[in-house]
């Protein structure tokens, strides 16, 4: 038998669920999932019953920078490394060698985690900023682009619209001299589009390499390399 | 990619049981297998591509992190995936809203497009079920949770967007829901 406070509980749980709670009773929901197994016991019921509805939403490729940035969060598929700290991390003697408070541990151990990382990260360029004019045939400056190297990130703005059939858009990829092209992402074509740049990607921008814009499927090229006819093209240089 | 056969399920539960005892190759199956189906789920949320990318990775580490606490019991890879996405999503649009706001013209922006129904053959049983439900319902009521999941939007945001009081908006999908409830645990639930 249910009674009216388990109804009353059950329905924010279902609102969770369906994602019409603001900010705060959804933090509320959140917390009770973590801490009462009753609660996500019901949250999982609901997830069964209303889920099913994301099948009618039409699946979309995501770009291939996108797997390449959740490996690099992940620091996946570095086995080297990943070898290395688990040596440590099991490494008794040094355990004991740092048995001597849980806040010197935490804090050596920040530095042991993350030293490892220090060294493989891009200093190729210290100037900070590039930039590139990326044009299109008839000589109209289609995009200009600004990379922030220390913040990782590039700024792509367009300058003239470009029109797209429908289903078609534009796809930013950085071509270093005598290499394929390297996917960056999606940039819109009426509004600046901001990319995150991975380490990857980092390490081939300079003055050799260009950008280029390529017609793609809405979901970006889907064989990680450009598809469509190349529209606009433009050197890197410092800014 | 086709989720909705009962093997291509179960899977996708064993890649993600994989993913929790830190399978790598797992996850990257994994990825590769459910990615289109979360960013296509991002993207209609979030209407915006540099957005959804960033919640889909969001979803991936997290994915990665707290592999080792799913319970297939409890329900199957996807809609676990689906569901953390859907949360990723809608916290995000939590956090713009406070910009929105400001500007709540903004609202009134987003279309009110309806995904196309898959084909027959594409659609599981459950999602059957659940549109078998669906249609049961009072047409405002259906519409109402539609646009709620599709958009993830608040009982505030959905009572602007239809010009109907706060209460009633907060009536038609609390009834709506009890109703579902009803209806899906009559013919049952499955995974």
């Amino acid at each position: 038998m249910s009674t009216a406070a388990n109804d009353n509980d059950d329905l924010r749980y279902a609102e969770y669920v369906l994602g019409v709670l603001d900010a705060d009773a959804r933090a509320a929901v959140a917390r009770e999932i973590e801490t009462t197994s009753e609660a996500a016991t019901a949250v999982s019921l609901w997830q069964r019953r209303l889920i099913p509805l994301a099948e009618s939403i039409d699946e979309i490729v995501p770009a291939p920078h996108v797997w390449q940035r959740i490996r690099d969060a992940l620091r996946l598929d570095m086995p080297a490394r990943a070898q290395s700290h688990k040596g440590l991390w099991n490494n008794l003697p040094l355990w004991h060698w740092l048995g001597i408070g849980a806040g010197v541990v935490a804090a050596t151990l920040l530095v042991v985690v993350f030293l490892p990382h220090l060294a493989p990260r891009p200093v190729a360029v210290s100037a900070g900023y590039m930039a590139s004019t990326i044009q299109q045939d008839n000589g109209v400056t289609g995009w200009t682009a600004t990379m922030d190297l220390k913040q990782a990130r590039m700024v792509v703005v367009p300058a003239t619209p470009v029109a797209f059939a429908e289903g078609r858009a534009p796809e930013l990829w950085l071509i270093p001299p005598g290499e394929k092209p390297i996917a960056v992402g999606m940039i819109a074509r009426d509004k600046p589009t901001t990319l995150a740049l991975d380490p990857a990607l980092l390490a081939r921008l300079g003055p050799t390499a260009a950008l280029a814009v390529s017609v793609e499927p809405i979901g970006g090229s889907p064989t990680g390399q450009p598809t469509g006819a190349v529209i606009a093209k433009g050197a890197i240089s410092g800014a | 990619m086709s989720v909705a056969s009962p093997a291509e399920r179960d899977e996708l539960n064993r890649l993600l049981i994989r993913v929790g005892s830190n399978d790598q190759k797992a996850f990257a199956e994994l990825y590769q297998r459910t990615s289109s189906r979360l960013f296509g789920v991002c993207v209609r949320m979030l209407r915006d591509r540099g957005e959804a990318e960033e919640v889909l990775q969001e979803t991936y580490t997290t994915l990665w992190r707290r592999a080792a606490g799913f319970d297939a019991s409890k329900a199957s890879a996807i809609t676990w995936l689906v569901a953390l996405s859907r949360n990723k999503a809608i916290d995000r649009l939590r956090q713009r809203r406070e910009q929105v706001l400001e500007d709540p013209s903004k609202l009134d922006e987003a279309p009110d497009e309806r995904p196309t129904p898959a084909a027959d053959a594409e659609i599981s049983q459950e999602h059957r079920r659940l549109e078998h439900c669906l249609d049961e319902l009072e047409p405002q009521q259906q519409t109402s949770v539609r646009e709620a999941f599709f958009t993830g939007a608040t009982y505030n945001e959905l009572s602007t967007r239809c010009k109907v009081p706060l209460g009633t908006m907060k009536s038609w999908i609390r009834r709506a829901l009890m109703q579902l409830r009803t209806c899906l645990d009559q013919v049952g639930v499955d995974r």
